[in-house]
């Protein structure tokens, strides 16, 4: 369990609760968002659901459970439906009425089949904000295709832009990030709407694909396409933008990341690393001229980084105010003391699957805490999302009950 | 309503791309956004380069829906007009170094406006060693978040994510901690500070690898990440397009059928790696596929990229174009989903942008203001506080 601060006390999004029909990564991991956030997170399986099967199976497993589901799945309660069952959808129902966030990322079409499309649900409940996530969209030629991150990576251009230099396009880089980007794309749209609706009392349906998500991430570079009409260039470790910006390969064999994006950080660099002169050279002098001259200006800085160590050039760069950093093994990330004063990671215990660690939240709240804990088995809180029905039920005046 | 966050009032002191990223998305959503700037400007003015007129299209991209104020930090009247900006907003987004340098600390905020959210965007996260730096090292946070080494081959010159990604993520997370924040604001009547940070976010993107890492029934050494294994690039066909496919799902006779659609296997006979190639099933995810890549480009040699789109389909298994930008916005997918809107560049005329990725059905998200020119509207915001 993550013992932070005010560990599980109530988040902003408290009251808030989510019909969670979501599967795989991208839907569970918008809810899980959410949860984060302080919303009560309630995420449908079926009854009796084979763990094994859970997170599409995406391995490696912790006592046969796919670590996807266990990382997905996380600031939720979980709740057994199986809405192909008459008995069921009615339970859904009821427990629709009580929710204010509907989340769904199956196919378009399969929602509706199941009885909780947009005009279902927004029957039982107007005031509820019904979220679809698609791979592609509603409509046109690909909306009934699979669409998950490797795919979404490919095909939103992603990987075209990625690659050493002069290099092939690539991709796995960072598998999973398309998935968690829409994701947290679908998140911000429901707190947004969330904020809408304490104006206009009313709940809306949000569509929201990976296709889009996945490009609005790539906002910068796409702009630079429709200004120039030329496709992004592959340049290995440096940024397309501005220079330098790149990696250098220093004494003790390690590359460090330098980045001087203003002109005061440019001018800083230079005499930081003691070659003022560059300040004055012609090619070099504003940022347009650096990347029109990149590689000219990348060789010359090399060889200077070569001379000396990483942590030598990470003492007058910080001194200096140039952003700069290198790569950690994961080993040493998980006990850095960065990370752990951040809770940029976290322990905690889940319903099935001992401790583990994962990403704590991304964010830090002043006056509403934090909280994350770890994922529930399918089913965890049968009983007491039943016994809240019940209690909802009995509460209600004679005449409703009769006309439900 | 002009969207979901019509009326609201947004205060930009931020650069570069994460805070500029998430005051856009803001007013995209209908908020009134004013971004405050030192008189050189946004360093993203200076990026890329294609700047026309006092900007390029990466600050283009990156700050519609904005009017633009410039004030010269050294002066004590910029302090002043930046106080009565902030009195009258509902959110302030604020890089870690300009809170000290403009005078509006979250402090600064509380005293004069206590209903204001206020973001503080960071470099490593606002404790520890490295607190508070500010958010301009993207490249540096993606070297120190890859705990795996998988930013290039190990030992070899990294290569970084096609775009900034940490930025973006830091600006992503922190709309949806605002708005969690802004509905708080309905009970409590009370803002508060929220801190995000570029290393934070890519960490928090990770969680996937970490759950994998904490306990596994076995360790593979790949799949969530490639630790040990070098990125993919697709798989090339005749027209030297490449494509990602997937035949996991596809049956043995569909394989098989696959294989005598193009032309059959002769071009294993005596391939020390052919059973390789027969158990693989593409995808690029698998421990050994990367090994054969050069067997399946042979296979695929006989047929163009679209039309082995489809067989690869038609026959149960998955099948994608490694898209560039010009064949993605010239899809058919793009085109039927109406993702594209017109807008004027500076010095170019009118040329294609995004529209905003949420569709809200009741409150649409929309683009009203070009990017601004610097300074634009200094003199009219700040007459709207009395100066």
């Amino acid at each position: 369990m993550y013992e932070g601060t005010c560990f599980m006390t109530a988040g902003p999004l408290d009251g808030i609760r989510v019909f969670d029909m979501t599967i795989f990564m991208v839907g569970p991991w918008a809810s899980m968002q959410l949860g984060a956030l302080g919303a009560d997170v309630v995420h449908i399986e079926q009854p009796d659901i084979d763990w094994a099967t859970l997170g599409a199976g995406v391995p490696p497993t912790i006592n046969g459970t796919s670590i996807g589901y266990i990382a997905w799945n996380m600031n939720k309660r979980a709740f057994s439906l199986d809405m192909k069952l008459e008995e069921y959808r009615r339970r859904a129902y009821e427990l629709l009425k009580t929710c204010d966030v509907f989340l769904v990322n199956m196919r378009p079409g399969v929602a509706e089949r199941l009885g909780v499309g947009y005009e279902d649900v927004q029957k039982i409940n107007p005031r509820i904000i019904y979220c679809t996530v698609t791979g592609w969209g509603t409509t046109g030629p690909m909306a009934d295709l699979p669409g998950a991150d490797g795919q979404v990576q490919y095909v939103t251009g992603f990987g075209s832009a990625t690659g050493e230099r002069d290099g092939a396009p690539e991709l796995y880089r960072h598998l999973t990030q398309m998935d968690g980007t829409t994701g947290n794309y679908a998140a911000q749209a429901i707190t947004m709407a969330l904020v809408a609706r304490e104006r206009t009392g009313q709940g809306q349906r949000i569509d929201l694909s990976m296709l889009r998500a996945g490009t609005a991430l790539q906002s910068g570079r796409i702009a630079e396409y429709f200004a120039s009409g030329k496709v992004a260039e592959r340049l290995g470790a440096s940024g397309a933008a501005a220079a330098p910006d790149t990696a250098f390969f220093c004494e003790d064999k390690a590359w460090l990341g330098v980045s001087a994006t203003s002109q005061s950080e440019w001018v800083a660099l230079c005499d930081a690393i003691g070659k003022p002169e560059l300040k004055d050279d012609a090619r070099f002098k504003t940022n347009p001229d650096r990347v029109d001259n990149r590689d000219a200006l990348e060789e010359i800085l090399a060889a200077r980084f070569a001379e000396r160590p990483t942590d030598h050039w990470l003492f007058y760069l910080r001194r200096a105010g140039v952003p700069c950093g290198y790569t950690m093994r994961w080993d040493v990330l998980r006990n850095h003391r960065q990370v752990l004063e951040n809770n940029y990671l976290v322990d905690v215990e889940t319903g099935g699957w001992g401790e583990v660690t994962t990403g704590g939240p991304a964010w830090h709240f002043s006056d509403t805490p934090q909280r994350w804990f770890g994922t529930p088995f399918p089913g965890q809180h049968d009983a007491e999302v039943l016994g809240e029905l019940e209690a909802a039920r009995a509460s209600q005046p004679e005449s409703v009950k009769q006309g439900s | 309503m002009a969207g979901p966050l019509d009326g609201l009032k947004v205060l930009e002191i931020a650069e570069a791309v994460a805070g500029p990223y998430a005051a856009m998305a803001l007013g995209d959503a209908g908020a009134e956004v004013t971004k405050i700037e030192s008189l050189d400007g946004d360093r993203s003015r200076d990026w890329g380069s294609h700047k026309r007129g006092d900007h390029g299209a990466v600050f283009a991209g990156l700050n519609r829906n904005k009017r633009s104020v410039t004030l010269d930090p050294s002066k004590p009247e910029s302090k002043d007009a930046v106080r009565r900006l902030a009195k009258d907003a509902d959110v302030i987004i604020c890089d870690a170094g300009w809170d000290k340098k403009i005078g509006l600390t979250f402090e600064d905020v509380q005293a004069i406006n206590p209903r204001a959210v206020y973001l503080s965007i960071s470099e490593w996260g606002d404790k520890g060693p490295w607190a508070n730096q500010p958010p301009y090292g993207e490249l540096a946070a993606q070297l120190a978040s890859e705990a795996t080494l998988s930013l290039g081959n190990i030992g070899e010159k990294p290569v970084r994510e096609g775009t900034d990604i940490g930025s973006m993520y830091a600006g992503v997370y922190g709309i949806q901690a605002i708005n969690a924040a802004l509905y708080a604001r309905e009970r409590t009547g009370k803002g508060q500070r929220i801190d995000v940070s570029l290393f934070g976010c890519l960490m928090a993107l990770r969680s996937t690898l970490w759950v994998a890492l904490s306990n596994p029934d076995y360790w593979w050494g790949f799949h969530l990440d490639s630790y040990i294994k070098p990125p993919d690039h697709g798989y090339k066909a005749k027209d030297g397009k490449r494509i990602f496919m997937s035949l996991a799902r596809m049956t043995p006779e569909e394989r098989e059928q696959l294989h005598t659609a193009l032309g059959g296997l002769d071009f294993l006979e005596g391939e020390p790696r052919k059973q390789m190639f027969l158990e693989d099933r593409g995808g690029g995810g698998t421990r050994y596929g990367y090994l054969i890549t050069d067997l399946w480009e042979k296979l695929f040699s006989n047929m163009d990229s679209e039309p082995l789109i489809e067989l690869l389909r038609k026959l149960g298994g998955w099948a994608f174009p490694l898209n560039d930008y010009q064949t993605l916005f010239n899809s058919d997918q793009v085109e039927a989903v109406g993702m594209l809107t017109k807008t004027e560049y500076p010095g170019l005329g009118e040329r294609p942008t995004m529209q905003p990725p949420w569709e809200f059905a009741d409150t649409p998200a929309s683009i009203r203001l070009p990017p601004p020119a610097l300074g634009a509207h200094t003199k009219e915001v700040l007459a709207g506080v009395g100066l």
